[in-house]
């Protein structure tokens, strides 16, 4: 039973949202409602979403379904975040392939195409001042794992994975 | 059987980059250029392009969209889970573990230090992503013109995506029409 409300109730937060941090408002509402969690172990959760890879939404979903039911709760729940991408997602995939060589598609494509450089760009500026200038100034051991990364990744042409965990080297010798 | 195995893959693939996906999830985007686009070719880099704003402006979480979208561009609706479960099943290890020392890793401070170095390097794989794709995704003058806009609007404001997605897609089809080709000013 519990684990059917948590399917419910991660399928909603899921459709009310779109990723990130927009979820927390509408998390807080579902799970201080059950009373699964109180507002504080929230804010937990965004810790432990930082501490761990993937998202903020299957993250949050695990961690509360976890506490509330065990291993079942936390598929449960992440199954329920994971709905609005295997139905609306899908179905507009479908459409896109069905209308594959479509002139204007292609056209309203060629648009689409630049906006999504732009969003990327400005995540990478929002990230990038968020990560870079913590509260009091520029922290320059920060940035200087940065460059080093960069210049590993785009010219020694590293894969990403490694230079993740070179990152988490020298994030532990100078972090 | 060679679908089965191509599935196999894709589901392997999805949680090792899974297993990288710090900082919000944009890196996932050069991580599937790199290993779908460059590595096997399965998919193109107008779909990687095409389909990040998309994942982002549908409702739920912007990096499962975009394992539904790759999925389903590589192996139908079967690739389309395969890539979500994929993506998921390492999240959901590492929060197992990260939830039952928690108390423990909150105050520790060569984790704060780990953490550190792993956020870092986030934005400068944004960057390696953006520097790949923007000959793919940027073709034409008008094209910058949308860039540009699209970059102050997503930086300054807080505008839905969807919006400045269906307003990208209208200028699109206003600029050219229909008729495509590649001889573009």
């Amino acid at each position: 039973m519990t684990c059917l409300r948590l399917f419910l109730s991660f399928m909603k937060i899921g459709f009310c949202s779109f990723g990130g941090m927009t979820m927390i408002p509408v998390i807080n509402d579902e799970v201080l409602r059950y009373g699964w969690m109180t507002a504080e172990e929230v804010m937990d959760i965004v810790a432990v979403a930082e501490m761990t890879p993937g998202s903020l939404g299957i993250n949050c979903a695990t961690f509360v379904g976890l506490r509330t039911a065990g291993m079942a709760g936390a598929l449960c729940a992440s199954l329920g975040v994971m709905m609005p991408s295997l139905t609306l997602s899908m179905a507009a995939a479908h459409f896109i392939f069905r209308l594959k060589d479509n002139p204007y598609l292609e056209s309203a494509m060629r648009g689409v195409r630049p906006a999504s450089m732009g969003m990327l760009m400005a995540a990478a500026v929002t990230l990038g001042i968020t990560t870079y200038i913590p509260g009091r100034g520029i922290a320059w051991n920060l940035v200087g794992i940065a460059i080093v990364s960069g210049i590993l990744l785009v010219k020694a042409k590293l894969s990403i994975p490694k230079t993740i965990l070179i990152a988490a080297i020298l994030g532990l010798l100078v972090g | 059987m060679k679908r089965y195995k191509r599935l196999l893959e894709i589901f392997y693939v999805m949680a090792k980059i899974g297993l990288f996906t710090f900082g919000g999830g944009w890196s996932i985007i050069a991580q599937m250029q790199n290993e779908f686009v460059d590595k096997r070719g399965w998919m193109d880099e107008e779909q990687v392009v095409d389909f990040m704003s998309l994942a982002k402006s549908f409702p739920g979480v912007m990096i499962i969209n975009m394992s539904v979208f790759c999925g389903y561009a590589m192996e139908g609706v079967a690739g389309g889970v395969a890539a979500a479960v994929g993506l998921s099943l390492p999240a959901l290890a590492a929060i197992a573990a990260v939830t039952f020392f928690y108390s423990s890793l909150r105050d520790n401070i060569y984790v704060a230090k780990v953490l550190n170095g792993v956020r870092s390097v986030v934005v400068p794989i944004i960057v390696s992503a953006c520097l790949k794709l923007k000959k793919t995704a940027v073709k034409g003058r008008p094209a910058y013109v949308i860039l540009a806009i699209s970059f102050v609007v997503c930086a300054v404001t807080g505008l839905n995506k969807l919006i400045l997605v269906l307003a990208a897609l209208v200028a699109g089809l206003l600029i050219w029409k229909g008729e495509i080709g590649d001889d573009l000013s």
